[in-house]
Parts: structure tokens; sequence; C-alpha cells
């Protein structure tokens, strides 16, 4: 019965085009808004390293106190860590892997003569940073434990910036001329782009770094952060060891934390450190710390922006406009068909006969509907793209899971909205329409 | 023109006229907020910065490695700068404007106070940076080339004595007298600073919606910003910034090759991209509310076309019995008039539902009633221009057609 | 086959009670041709509804080939039309987007008969209505008389036990209306029980008998039919 009522409903939506067109451009039209919309929404909110995103944690402590901050989440804390802090735990040594980091940049001048210095974006971090986010390499691996304990100058960089200034060879061991500084390569890495850039929200869609440095390295040679720093009340003493010093927060603490004991006993050692702190008379409020997972820092960051949001719940409106419109038009077609139901009705159908014609129908405009939503939704996305900045159009990209959602919204939605109109028909009394014409 | 026989011929038709008096209640709620919203991003990208923008360019200056004699390079920039052709002024600062990027601090009135009295920005300044931004002066001085000393990055704590600051932060922090003369403390306060000018307009360079509060809120430090990464403002001669520009690159190169000058933008360029995203933003929700409009239009014409269909005997009985042609198309045009105001009723309560949840929500300002009332006459003449053509093909319809059996 | 005692049809509105049907009584037996007549608004139309389980009614009792049709509900009465009657309509009814083979096969769709069954009934039931087997034209493109044969084969499909016919010349001309009357007469000498409402006595006279009704009651004629076409003869 199914084939034969496919084969009525093409029939019948065959028979009356203008209407048909009018069903079908509705519902996708709504699909293609509300499913570009979405896309980039899930983009938003979408897991960035989906094995690991319980098992890293982002590391808060309070070192201003309570305060009025103009831009508080609520907890009096702040998103980023002071350098002495992010030293006593980066010492403690309390998670199975751990890294204190900060955004920070260079200089560097190509070997060749007649090429200008160009910027390069960096991240200055420890070597467990490259286990903790699942970076693989491509070339050489990161630094060793010897390296990072000597400070020596060496990078990591990205296949991006191994592909500009190299050519895409293996580079491990060759130099990079960094602000004057001679630095070994020791490591080139795969494409890494986690979206959004959960590590460091400071720039939550912008590209990922071309090269990694060791943390140690960086603070000697003065590297400044090129993120954020938010200084409260205490600026410190001037210069740059006064500003290490200085309860500025500038850095990000990240700690892999496998377990949930794991991460109850990094709780303990985090508040106990604070104790400390209270007790030694440097703060003078009690312990107030915090360890947020992966998905917890991503919702406590708002990362999803209320722009988003908004154009969430406007595109679907307008599919709820757009399937009013085509219950509408449903509804007229069953009405205008009544004849043919009644007739039926007379040779047999029972009422669960006409439903399922019916609705096999809507589903059938639906289906249609959804392949149009996703050719529009396709066209929406190369519209957003073209009209938002960059940070946003890494988010426009069109997978799997969003072709098998819109297709399946499109056939649910529309049979939804043909329920009435197929309850309506299937009232239709066996022949009492043709009485009456 | 009487309204019962219409109303219960409607009530018939109960669910068709529910369905359009919905779209036209959901329409007008959503075409509310969104024109609401994109009225306000466009006045938001429209806020002026203070300074003559269209002839001011920015260069971002990043030295390769610490150089130490960064006075010395940073006075043989400048006064290249200010001696190319075509070039107005230049100066050296932290903090370009409309880049998002800057310092931020809370100023007091007193030494020790525990909450500010303002937040602001902080810009460091040259006694060239006025002309260089072509600020205006509404009271007070320009700084003296002796009150401006070298600051060498943000950990150089060196204090000033003296400050220039934006009339908005005037009138925050001294309403109603004079600014000059007065003493602020910029947090962390431990020195005195005097106000010796007041400028019309400088705007923070941050357009997020954190700093919106305070987006007027500047003060101008008199600091040579001598730093590894700085920023040179330049403002060139009327329509000639595209070639200063050039220039002013090529210059600086010439001057000293192991640097970076990448970026480099000028202050309409900067405005663009800053506002990138709310003016996508506005574009998009129009392109939707347009859309929706016209879903909505087709709906009504379609679903009026059906119904003069199903009902053309009754029509042409109506005309037999002595209805004229405009009174059928009165008939339709009140009919889609009462569906058309209740809705439009429906509409205004929903766009303010809608409205007041997104102020909760979404930290949005309130919408003045203005716009859903306007949107309703809208929604009603909408619907009247929707069913004018189903209407007319009613009117159309022979009397004959009473006399035929069907 | 068809048994109706003491049956009442009764429209109800918020001011008045009409009765289509009173106290109506009929008997067909199988293989019966029964020719139902009366004025118009005398209830015919009604009682064909009933008879062939269109409507329910008010009172009484209705027994269809043997069982009792009393608070079936709508899918019980569906399957029952479908299998036991087959109904031919003075409009033809056949679905206009459908052709003649389609047509033919709607109701035995809905009696599930895989698809080799549907394609020898269909068959089977153009040949017994004289019209070609593999018809593929549509409805509109047919004439009159032919469209009725089609409507015809589609009642005899699925081996009905009663063929309710209702006005069944009424929109054909002279010539063609005789065609389709030849045939009922053909399908009854071969066995198949009739009830045919008309108000032309001409045609009810070709019936075995006739009910006649008047205001919702049989009635005893007081000149019967085939005396008025017997003397429409012999003047």
């Amino acid at each position: 019965m199914f084939n034969y009522y496919m084969a009525l409903a093409v029939l019948s939506l065959k028979r009356n085009v203008v209407l048909t067109v009018l069903m079908i451009a509705a519902v996708g039209v709504g699909i293609g808004a509300s499913m570009t919309m979405l896309t980039v929404f899930r983009a938003m909110a979408k897991d960035p390293i989906p094995n690991k995103s319980y098992e890293l944690f982002a590391v808060q402590i309070d070192n201003w106190g309570p305060r009025k901050s103009f831009s508080s989440n609520g907890d009096n804390l702040s998103e980023q860590v002071s350098y002495t802090d992010a030293m006593a735990l980066m010492s403690i040594r309390a998670a199975k892997r751990q890294s204190a980091m900060y955004a920070t940049g260079a200089a560097l001048t190509p070997e060749d003569p007649e090429r200008r210095p160009f910027r390069v974006h960096a991240r200055a971090t420890y070597a467990d940073f490259f286990p903790m986010f699942s970076v693989r390499f491509r070339f050489g691996a990161s630094w060793t434990a010897a390296e990072e304990a000597e400070r020596s100058e060496v990078v990591v960089i990205a296949r991006e910036l191994n592909d500009k200034v190299f050519a895409g060879a293996n580079s491990v061991g060759k130099t990079l001329n960094l602000d004057g500084h001679p630095f070994r390569v020791v490591g080139v890495m795969e494409h890494w782009e986690p979206i959004p850039k959960f590590y460091d929200l400071n720039d939550m869609y912008g590209k990922s770094e071309e090269m990694f440095v060791p943390f140690g390295r960086a603070i000697e040679n003065q590297m400044p952060s090129w993120g954020n720093t938010n200084c409260h009340d205490d600026i410190g003493a001037p210069g740059w060891d006064g500003h290490l010093r200085s309860e500025c927060v500038w850095l990000q603490f990240w700690a892999e934390l496998p377990t949930a004991a794991d991460a109850e006993h990094y709780r303990s050692v985090l508040n106990n450190y604070a104790a400390d702190q209270q007790r030694s008379g440097r703060f003078h409020w009690p312990p107030n710390t915090r360890v947020r997972d992966v998905r917890e820092w991503l919702t406590y960051q708002h990362v999803v922006s209320n722009e988003a949001r908004i154009l969430v719940l406007v595109s679907f409106s307008f599919l709820l406009v757009c399937l009013l419109n085509a219950m509408g038009l449903m509804l007229a077609k069953t009405m205008g068909r009544a004849g043919d139901i009644g007739i039926r009705r007379a040779l047999g159908a029972n009422r669960r006969a006409i439903f399922s014609q019916c609705l096999i129908e809507a589903g059938v405009v639906g289906l249609a509907g959804g392949c149009l939503g996703l050719a529009l939704t396709a066209l929406g996305l190369v519209g957003l793209r073209s009209l938002l900045s960059e940070s946003v159009s890494r988010l426009t990209h069109l997978s799997i899971s969003e072709v098998a959602i819109a297709l399946i919204l499109s056939i649910v939605a529309t049979t939804l909205a043909g329920l009435y109109p197929t309850w309506r028909a299937a009232q239709v009394q066996p022949v009492w329409q043709l009485k009456a014409q | 023109m009487e309204f019962r026989p219409i109303l219960s011929a409607m009530r018939r038709n109960k669910v068709g006229a529910i369905l359009i008096g919905l779209q036209m209640a959901i329409t007008l709620a959503i075409l509310c907020n969104g024109i609401f919203i994109i009225v306000q991003r466009v006045a938001l990208s429209k806020r002026p910065t203070g300074a003559d923008e269209s002839n001011i360019f920015v260069i971002p200056n990043q030295w390769v490695g610490s150089p130490p004699d960064l006075v010395a390079r940073l006075r043989g920039d400048l006064t290249a700068l200010r001696g190319l052709p075509g070039v107005i002024d230049a100066y050296a600062t932290n903090s370009a404007l409309l880049s998002n990027g800057g310092s931020s601090e809370g100023v007091n009135l007193k030494p020790d106070q525990k909450e500010a009295s303002a937040q602001t920005a902080l810009y460091f300044a040259d006694e060239h940076a006025l002309n260089a931004l072509g600020l205006k002066l509404v009271s007070g001085r320009n700084f003296n080339a002796d009150e401006v000393t070298d600051k060498m990055g943000y950990t150089d704590h060196g204090p000033a004595g003296v400050v220039i600051i934006t009339r908005a932060l005037a009138e925050k922090l001294f309403p109603g007298k004079t600014a000059l003369g007065q003493s602020i403390y910029v947090q962390p306060a431990d020195h005195a600073m005097q106000v010796v000018g007041v400028v019309e307009r400088m705007q923070v360079p941050w357009v997020g919606s954190w700093s919106a509060n305070f987006n007027d809120n500047s003060i101008l430090e008199p600091f040579r910003y001598a730093d590894t990464y700085a920023y040179y403002v330049v403002r060139s001669q009327p329509n000639q910034l595209a070639g200063v520009l050039k220039a002013a690159e090529k210059k600086l190169y010439e001057v000293g090759h192991d640097r970076v000058l990448e970026k480099i933008k000028s202050l309409t360029e900067a405005r663009a991209e800053v506002y990138q995203d709310d003016r996508g933003l506005a574009v998009i929700l129009g392109v939707v509310c347009t859309a929706l409009v016209a879903v909505m239009a087709f709906g009504i014409v379609g679903l009026t076309s059906y119904w003069v269909a199903q009902r053309r005997r009754q029509i042409g009985i109506r005309r037999a019995l002595g209805a004229t042609r405009s009174a059928i198309l009165r008939y339709f045009q009140t009919e889609n008039c009462l569906i058309a105001a209740s809705g439009a009723a429906l509409g205004i309560g929903l766009a303010v539902c809608l409205n007041l949840w997104m102020v909760s929500t979404f930290e949005m300002e309130r919408l003045h009633l203005g716009y859903p009332i306007s949107g309703a006459l809208v929604m009603l003449l909408l619907g009247q221009a929707s069913v004018l053509w189903p209407a007319m093909k009613a009117a159309s319809v022979p009397p004959a057609l009473a006399t035929r059996a069907s | 086959m068809l048994k109706m005692t003491h049956l009442s049809k009764a429209y109800r509105t918020e001011v008045v009670e009409t009765y289509a049907l009173r106290d109506f009584s009929m008997d067909v037996g199988e293989g019966e041709f029964v020719a139902v007549t009366g004025p118009s608004g005398s209830g015919k139309t009604t009682f064909l509804s009933i008879a062939g389980l269109l409507e329910e009614f008010s009172g009484g009792e209705y027994q269809l080939d043997g069982a009792n049709v009393r608070g079936l509900n709508d899918d019980q009465r569906s399957k029952l039309r479908n299998e036991k009657i087959g109904f031919i309509f003075q409009a033809f009814n056949l679905i206009a987007d459908l052709n003649v083979l389609d047509n033919i096969d709607v109701p035995l769709r809905y009696r599930g008969f895989d698809a080799a069954e549907r394609r020898r009934r269909t068959q089977e039931a153009l040949r017994r209505v004289g019209l070609p087997a593999r018809s593929r034209h549509y409805p509109a493109e047919l004439s009159g008389g032919q469209q009725q044969r089609v409507a015809i084969a589609r009642a005899l499909a699925g081996s009905p036990r009663l063929l309710l016919a209702d006005e069944p010349t009424g929109n054909l001309d002279t010539q063609m209306a005789r065609g389709v009357m030849d045939l009922l007469e053909e399908l009854h000498r071969d066995g198949a029980t009739i009830v045919m409402v008309t108000h032309d006595p001409e045609l009810a006279v070709r019936a075995d008998r006739e009910v006649h009704i008047v205001d919702g009651q049989v009635v005893e004629l007081s000149v019967p039919s085939r005396r008025i076409a017997a003397a429409s003869i012999t003047t």
C-alpha cells in the first residue's frame, strides 16, 4: 500500500502544479533559512575536542578577592590566572598533564634578505600541551623534557607556516630567526584548528597559532602577551619582572584529569593551595577556585553568541510561518479534492486509508521541500561567508549530519503540518460531497 | 458593510482564517523585533569616533626583536612620517580607534575610592595627537612638548601629570562644572593627574556591547609610546590617503628595515571591518524579514483564491440577486480586514512579549511601541494588497453561475 | 440479501426534526432486480445511502447478506461496503486523475488483493462490460456510456453480493442508456442482485418488481409503472 500511496501522491501533486510548487517553495524556503542558521549555531556549540572534552579542565583561582568587577560571571573568578599562581601550580604537579600558556608573537626574519620580516602568532606553552590537546605531528615531535628544563630556543611550527617558509618539506633541525633569536625547529604539526578555540577564548573563532615556543624560553625572552591582560587594582612594580610578580592575570591554565577521582583530587589540591596563600597573607579571603571541563567552560564563556541565538530563533519562526502557509495550501488542496476522497470512501477505503494516503502526500511534499531547502541552505551559507567576518566563516560548512537533519526535519515538520488537513480529509463522508455538487 | 454575515461565514471556515491570522501575528512579531535590531545595529555602526576618519590611516609597527634604542627609532620614524608630502601630522600610540584593542581603566576622583566613578579608555598621545586625529578641543589646551615623556611599553609605569579627557567623561565626572584644573586618579591610583584639556569626542577603541555604556569616555595621557609593538596614526591631506599610505610604508622601510608592517589600514577600512558582523546581522535579518513578508503574502493570495473557488456558486447567486462587482470585492476585502485586524492585534501582543523575553535573555533594548503599531498598520495594508487579486477574480464571477448545475 | 425492517432516518437541526425515511421496510432476495421509484424528495436517495452503508440510520433494523449492520463502526462498514456492495452512480464518479485500469483497481487495493489477482479481476470486469482489456484512457477521453461501463466494471471487479444503482442512465442519451440497461439486465440474468433507484417508469419496467416511496414510506401505487408503460405502448 505504501507504494500505491506514493504513486497517488505524485499523481496528485502533478495535477495541480501551481499549488504543489507553492507548497514545496514554502517548505523549502523555511528549511533553507532555518538550516542555514542552525548550521552556524551547531558549529558554534560543537564540542571542539570530542574525545577529551571531559578530561581537560580550565583552572581558575581568585587572586583579587571580593570586588565589583565590571565584567564578572557572577562567581568573582577571572578566566585567566597570574604568573605566580601558574608557576606554583606547575610545580605542584597534581594532574596527569598540565600547562600554563599564553598568546604571544614575534617577527620572523626570513633567510632570503629580499623578503621582509613578517608577523607570526605564537603560543608559549609547556610540552604537555601537545598530548593534552591531541595534536598530531607531521614531522618531528614536541621538545623534550630536557629542552624544556633548559629553556632551549626550540619551536614547534604549524603545517601552514612550514608550507610558507619551507615549502612543506621536513624542516626539523632547521632554524627560524624569531626577533633576532635563532630557534631550532623540533616538530611540524599536522593541520590543527579546534573550533572554537576553547583553550584561549580571548580569540574565540580565531585561527590557531602558527607556532609554539617553550614557556620558560618565552618568559626569559620577555615575549609580551598578545592576549588580554587584566590587572584590577594592582598593576605591580614597573618592568617585566614587576609584571611577573604582580597580580595581573594574563595566562591560561589547563590540566588533564582523566577520571572523576583525578578531578576531585585536583580540586582539593587547588583549594589547599589557595588556603596556603590565605595563610601566608597574600590572599585575604577564603579559597575561591574552580576547575571546569571543556563543555562547562564553553557554556560559562557564552561561546554561542547572542546573535547566533537570535538568528536561530528568527529563522525557526520563519519556518513556522512557512509551515502554517503549507498547512493552509494543503488544506485547500485536500478540500478541493473532497470528491475523490468521497468516492474512495464509498468504494471501501476506511479513514485510516485516507489518512495514510494524505499523510504520505504531505511527506512527499516534505521530502521535495527538504531537497530544495538543502540547496537553499548551501546558498545561504555561501551568502553568510561573504557577508560576515572571517572568523565566522569558519563555521559555515555543511556536514552530513546537517544534511540528514534538514531532510528529516522537513519531512517530519511537513507531515505534522499536514495532520490537520489529513484529519479533515478523513472526515469526508463517503459520497456526500458528490450529492452536494 | 454588515460584519455579522461575514463573521458567521468565516466561522464555518475557521481554520483557514486562523491560519492566516496566525501567520500575520507571527510575521508581525518577528518583523517588529527584527527591524528594531537592524535599526540598532546600523546606528551602532554609525557611531562617530570623533576623528577625521576619511583621512587617517594606522600603521601597526612591530620591530624585530627588542632594539635597545627604541626611543631614538621612534623619534626617527615620527620625523620621517611627519616630513612626508601630504601628511598633516602623525603620532605613536598604544591603541587605535576602531581596532577593538586597547587599555581600559576605572577613573577615581579621590585616591582611595573603592568603586570607580567612571570607566574609560586610555590612549597614549603626544602633542601632535590632536592634530593627527583631527580632534576638537572644546576647552583648555593641548599638551606642551615638555609634558610628554617616553613610555617603554605597558610595564613602564612612569606617571602622567596632566591629561586631556573627552567631554562625555568630563560630564560624567564633573557634572555641571568645568573639568579644567580638576584632578583625577586612574586606578591603581596613587598620584593625581590634572585635566588640562577637554576634547569634543574620542570613542573608545572597542565596539562590542561590553564597552557600550562608556563608549565616549576616553583619557589621553601624554606619552610617546616606544614599544616593540606600537601604532603610528597618520593623517593625510584630503583625497591623498592612498598615495600617502604607500609612501609612508616605503619610507619607514627605508628608515629601518628590521620591522614588520602588516595590516596597514585606513580608519574607513577599519570601520567596515570592525562592524562587519553587525552589518552582516542587519543584512541577514533584512533578508529573512523580506522573505517572511513574501511568504505571508503568497499564503494569503493562495488561501483566499481557494476560498473564492470554493464559493463560486455562492458568489454567482449573490450576483444574480443584485450584488454589484464592487460589493463582492468589498466583501472579500472586509473579510481579509477582519482577519488581518485580529492577526495584527495578536501580533502586537506577540511582538511585545517576544521583545520582553529577548530583553531578559539577550540583554537587548526594549521595543518602542511605535514599531508594533506601525507594523500592524503595514500588515493590514499588506493583507489588503494580497487579497486584491483573488477578490477581483471573485468579483468577476458571472451571475449566470447561479442557474447552472455544478 | 437486503432486509430492512421498520427503518427510520431522522435529520435533526436545532429547530426542526424531519424524517427522510419512516417505518421503512423492504426485503430483496438474492438474484432479484428491484426498482425503487418515487417523486423528488421522497427519500429514495436516503434509502440508497443507507443501503450502501454510506449513512447511519436512526431506528429499525438492516441486515445485509445476513449480517446485522446496526452498531458497526466506520472501519467495519468500510470493509463491508468494499467486499459486498458495488455502486453505480448517476454521475459515474470515476476519479479523473486515474485511467480506466487504475479506476477499476481502486476498490481492489482496499480489499488487499495482490497485483496478479487485481489484474485478473480488472480484465475480467472489463470483458463483462464489453470494453477492451487494455484501456489506458482517462475518463475525460471516454463517452458517457463508456464511462458508465467503466463504473460498472469497477462495481463488479470485487465480486459484490449486491449492486446499488442510482439513476444509472440519468446522464446518458437514449442510445447509451439503452446499452447500459441491456448490460444491467444481462448481469441480472447471470445472477446478480440489483437494486436500482430511478424516477423513469420506462426503466422501472425492466426490473422484476417495483418499490414505490413517498414521503419516506413505501406506498402502494394506484397505477403501477407496468401499467403506465404498457399504456404508453398501446397508445
